[in-house]
């Protein structure tokens, strides 16, 4: 049944060609792909049922070419598709070695972890005594209230080594004893400069799965990798002057003792 | 592995066996990758011990005189090298399941809460 349509049609074609002596063009408009395997049979066939006609005719036989292109065609189209998901796939799949430009690395760091890696550390008294200012980061999907000299556990930043400096520009809150700046949603020109102490493994957990009367059983460990932070600095907020007339007050009270004991 | 700036891991001891054929994937990283490593670490004190019949190890003693012994028998040079890296790159401490993600001494700046309190 679908032979004698296909006979059908390809008679109609061919007497298209005939008929008006069309450009090749317009008949290597595809014909739909439902009929291309019945196609490439009868083209087999066709020199056989056609050949008494005319001679050559089997050789202009655009079906052949139709054929002929479409099937290159669409062979490089999948073709194509398959070396581009390939191409993809193996992109994706190599990431964990993947090779890094410096602008990759600012850009993932700034958009995931909201970090900026400065410099490495130049030990010039970059650890402050503390200050009551205290400012709430944010680093990947986690939050915390930080303060002069604190350290925070975070999951592993991937572009900073140990001993680097860290600007956290992700700020959405930052206080003092007297002021409070809350963000919308971020604090604009409020950073968090931090050093990067450790990069760690964490204790290992252990997963244990059980189904019960199932005979199924599994155990895994993981280690989760951290990176400890040690905050120095927090900008972007006027701070209190330091209170620092105790101690010459003390020594002042010391002296008049000692004169008092030693006369 | 810097607290406050300073490098914690002082000594590293690469104990390897020139006889034992775990001890293969250590002797091709003591060529290739250890010179890199010591460059790149000159505060750390690298210390080659031969020591036949033993499967190898790397020892890494820290300033609060923790050591942490890791084996690296069958392992391959770059494994080698990245397990030398973790012990660098992390504190003398214990490894015990973290208590808090954030260690301060001084939790609050305008006060902690209580019910008394009227703002």
């Amino acid at each position: 049944m679908a032979n004698r349509r296909c006979l059908q049609f390809l008679t109609r074609r061919v007497s298209a060609l005939f008929s008006a002596n069309p450009p090749l063009h317009t008949l290597s408009t595809p014909p739909p792909l439902s009929t291309h395997e019945p196609l490439k049979a009868l083209v087999s066939k066709s020199p056989l049922i056609f050949s008494p006609n005319w001679s050559a005719p089997t050789r202009h036989f655009s079906s052949d070419r139709n054929d002929g292109v479409d099937d290159s065609e669409d062979d490089d189209d999948d073709d194509d598709i398959g070396y581009s998901s390939d191409d993809g796939s193996l992109s994706k799949g190599g990431g964990s070695k993947r090779e890094y430009t410096p602008e990759e690395m600012a850009a993932e760091a700034a958009g995931i972890g909201y970090k900026v890696v400065g410099p490495l550390e130049t030990t010039d008294g970059v650890f402050k005594p503390y200050e009551p200012v205290f400012a709430v980061i944010q680093i990947g999907s986690h939050q915390f209230k930080v303060s002069n000299g604190d350290s925070i556990f975070t999951e592993r930043l991937k572009f900073c080594e140990v001993n680097d400096q860290l600007i956290l520009n992700k700020v959405l809150l930052v206080g003092t004893s007297s002021q409070t700046m809350i963000g919308r949603p971020i604090v604009p020109d409020a950073t968090v400069h931090a050093v990067v102490e450790e990069h760690a493994l964490d204790a290992k957990v252990l997963i244990f799965k059980k189904k019960r009367r199932k005979n199924y059983r599994r155990t895994k460990g993981h280690r989760q990798e951290l990176t400890k932070l040690r905050i120095i600095d927090i900008q972007g907020i006027q701070k209190p002057e330091p209170v620092v007339t105790e101690k010459p007050s003390k020594t002042h009270g010391k002296k008049p003792e000692k004169v008092a004991v030693a006369a | 592995m810097a607290l406050r700036g300073v490098w914690q891991l002082k000594k590293l001891v690469v104990s390897y066996s020139d006889w034992g054929g775990s001890s293969r994937g250590i002797r091709s990283f003591m060529e290739s990758h250890l010179p890199a490593f010591k460059e790149k670490n000159p505060q750390l004190e690298v210390v080659i011990e031969h020591i036949r019949g033993q499967h190898p190890h790397l020892k890494g003693l820290y300033n609060n005189q923790n050591e942490r012994v890791v084996c690296v028998k069958n392992m391959d040079p770059e494994e080698v090298l990245q397990c030398a890296t973790r012990l660098r790159n992390s504190l003398g401490r214990k490894v015990v399941k973290l208590r808090t993600r954030h260690v301060t001494k001084h939790p609050s700046v305008q006060g902690t809460w209580t019910t008394d309190i009227k703002f």
